[in-house]
């Protein structure tokens, strides 16, 4: 039970850390792999756009249930004991940001690419000059990418319970605290982790918003 | 510039972060050795782990990860050797998880009563029922009548296993409960509090362990629901402590596990546990084998073991 404002406060930080993480990495997979789909011509090209769509809609418990499988003592990668861990937990809500942000990358280097492309060729940029040229044009989208990952794994419940553990300060995030206060009929205490919850997503979305606009100094 | 302007932001972003991360780190610094629990819900939920783990944790040093899912799942997590020691209550499963070798050896620690929750009215009357075989017939009779709608947890919980105990004692197996209508028989698959919220709001019946029943009473979200049939030795809830095998998973904390059971059943940790009262009453009732109750609050409990099924007598509630 979060009852005191220094657990209230180390699970906060716990799931800003967890859900910046997965959102860094799965940034940082899904940006170039986006771009990559978006700006290459090859075959197969629209069953593959198709597949990262529908992984929008990849259950965050199957994510879980994923990483538990490989993280488990009894699965492959069990000696590193990392089950019922943060980083565990990053995993598979990185798992779940992947597809967000590679499909909004997609989308959105794309439109940029026709408006543009045109215009670049003709001032003579080389190929390497031209995406990078799309990119920052695209920069919008791409924050909105990030923004749109973070929103799902700040929220989500599923895989975080199922790989975390819902651990006592060590792996109680915000939703796993929401779940817990709600199974045990805390409705109230509920409620507000659920306003600290949204208050610290008003925080990041706000500075990602400035950076979306470039305004921040 | 704008791109300095972005680095800036981008920078700041990242450091906000770290920072979070090293703040957490720089918090989990200088652990204790610790113990992997894994345990049902209603250990955890009710207050009582809270109120008994920190004594164990001092006497010993360490820190004890609780981690409070299904008694389906805690053995599953036994199973792949994720965790040290089980304390749940699902009895036959628990027999074969030994048997089969991933248990080291099984305890019994206490239980707890389940009882059968309805509307406040009884409609069926099963409050007049002469066993809780007999109130589950009700529930039958009544529910395919189109009189009565019973909720089951159906997710292979330590209540839903003990509900499908009862219904196989009127000769109904898992796959028979299974296809019982949904016109009377609701599967919700969810926890013991929404299951009781579901049946305050369907004026339905439910089998629910009593901590959870008081805990919905304690916040006022079931005023239209009562225990309508209770007592019976078939509706106890035993919990027993499984260390996790060390042979099979050489990694687990065997030292720590055994010294958590043992201490589990040992006179100490059995008072501890009577004396943990909740909602005005006694919620856990130890019996450990050779546990003799030693202080006076507990004059009226009855000591059972899983052979033995004498009636229970009044709760000691003060």
């Amino acid at each position: 039970m979060v009852g005191t404002a220094a657990e209230l406060i180390e699970v906060t930080v716990l799931s800003l850390y967890v859900s910046g993480m997965a959102t860094i990495l799965g940034s940082a997979i899904g940006i170039p792999l986006g771009a990559l789909i978006g700006l290459k011509e090859f075959g197969g090209k629209g069953a593959i756009k198709t597949i990262t769509y529908t992984l929008y809609g990849f259950p965050p418990v199957l994510s879980g249930l994923f990483i538990y499988f490989i993280f488990s003592r009894a699965g492959p990668l069990g000696d590193l004991g990392i089950l019922f861990t943060p980083t565990a937990m990053i995993l598979a809500e990185t798992l779940l940001v992947i597809p967000l942000v590679t499909g909004i990358t997609i989308t959105s280097v794309v439109e940029v690419d026709k408006a543009i492309k045109d215009t670049v060729k003709a001032l003579g940029a080389t190929p390497k000059q031209s995406v990078l040229t799309v990119m920052r044009e695209a920069w919008v989208g791409l924050v909105m990418a990030c923004m749109v990952g973070f929103g799902r794994v700040i929220a989500e419940v599923g895989a975080a319970y199922l790989v975390g553990g819902n651990i006592d300060g060590r792996t109680r995030v915000l939703t796993t605290s929401i779940m817990l206060e709600t199974r045990m009929g805390n409705f109230e205490w509920a409620i507000a982790l659920g306003i600290v919850l949204l208050t610290v997503a008003l925080v990041v979305f706000f500075f990602m918003r400035l950076l979306q606009e470039r305004e921040m100094l | 510039m704008k791109k300095t302007t972005m680095m800036i932001a981008a920078i700041v972003a990242v450091a906000l972060i770290v920072g979070a991360a090293v703040g957490y780190l720089l918090l989990k610094e200088d652990e204790p050795q610790t113990l992997k629990l894994a345990t049902t819900t209603s250990t955890y939920d009710s207050g009582l782990l809270d109120y008994i783990l920190p004594v164990f944790e001092e006497e010993n040093d360490c820190t004890i990860d609780v981690i409070a899912v299904g008694s389906g799942a805690a053995m599953e997590l036994g199973k792949n050797g994720d965790v040290d020691v089980l304390l749940v209550h699902s009895p036959a499963a628990e027999i074969a998880f030994v048997a089969d070798g991933y248990g080291e050896s099984r305890d019994l620690v206490m239980y707890n009563n389940f009882v059968i929750v309805g509307p406040s009215e009884d409609p069926i009357g099963t409050a007049s029922a002469s066993n809780t075989s007999n109130a589950f017939k009700m529930i039958y009779d009544n529910g395919t009548a189109g009189d009565a709608v019973f909720i089951s947890r159906a997710d292979n919980s330590g209540t839903h296993t003990k509900e499908l105990s009862i219904w196989a004692t009127l000769g109904f197996n898992k796959t028979e409960v299974a296809a019982f209508p949904e016109s009377w028989y609701i599967q919700s698959g969810a926890a013991m509090g929404a299951v009781l919220d579901m049946a305050e709001e369907m004026n339905a019946y439910t089998l629910s362990d009593d901590a959870t029943y008081y805990q919905r009473v304690s916040e006022d979200l079931v005023p239209h629901l009562n225990i309508t049939y209770s007592g019976d030795s078939a509706l106890f809830n035993q919990y027993s402590v499984i260390p996790v095998n060390s042979t099979l998973w050489t990694h687990v904390n065997h030292t720590l596990a055994l010294a958590f059971a043992g201490w589990l059943v040992s006179q100490d940790g059995q008072d501890l546990i009577a004396s943990y009262e909740k909602y005005g009453m006694q919620l856990f009732f130890p019996n450990a084998e050779g546990y003799v109750p030693s202080t006076e609050s507990l004059a009226g409990v009855q000591v059972f073991s899983e052979v033995c099924v004498s009636a229970p007598t009044t709760r000691s509630g003060t």
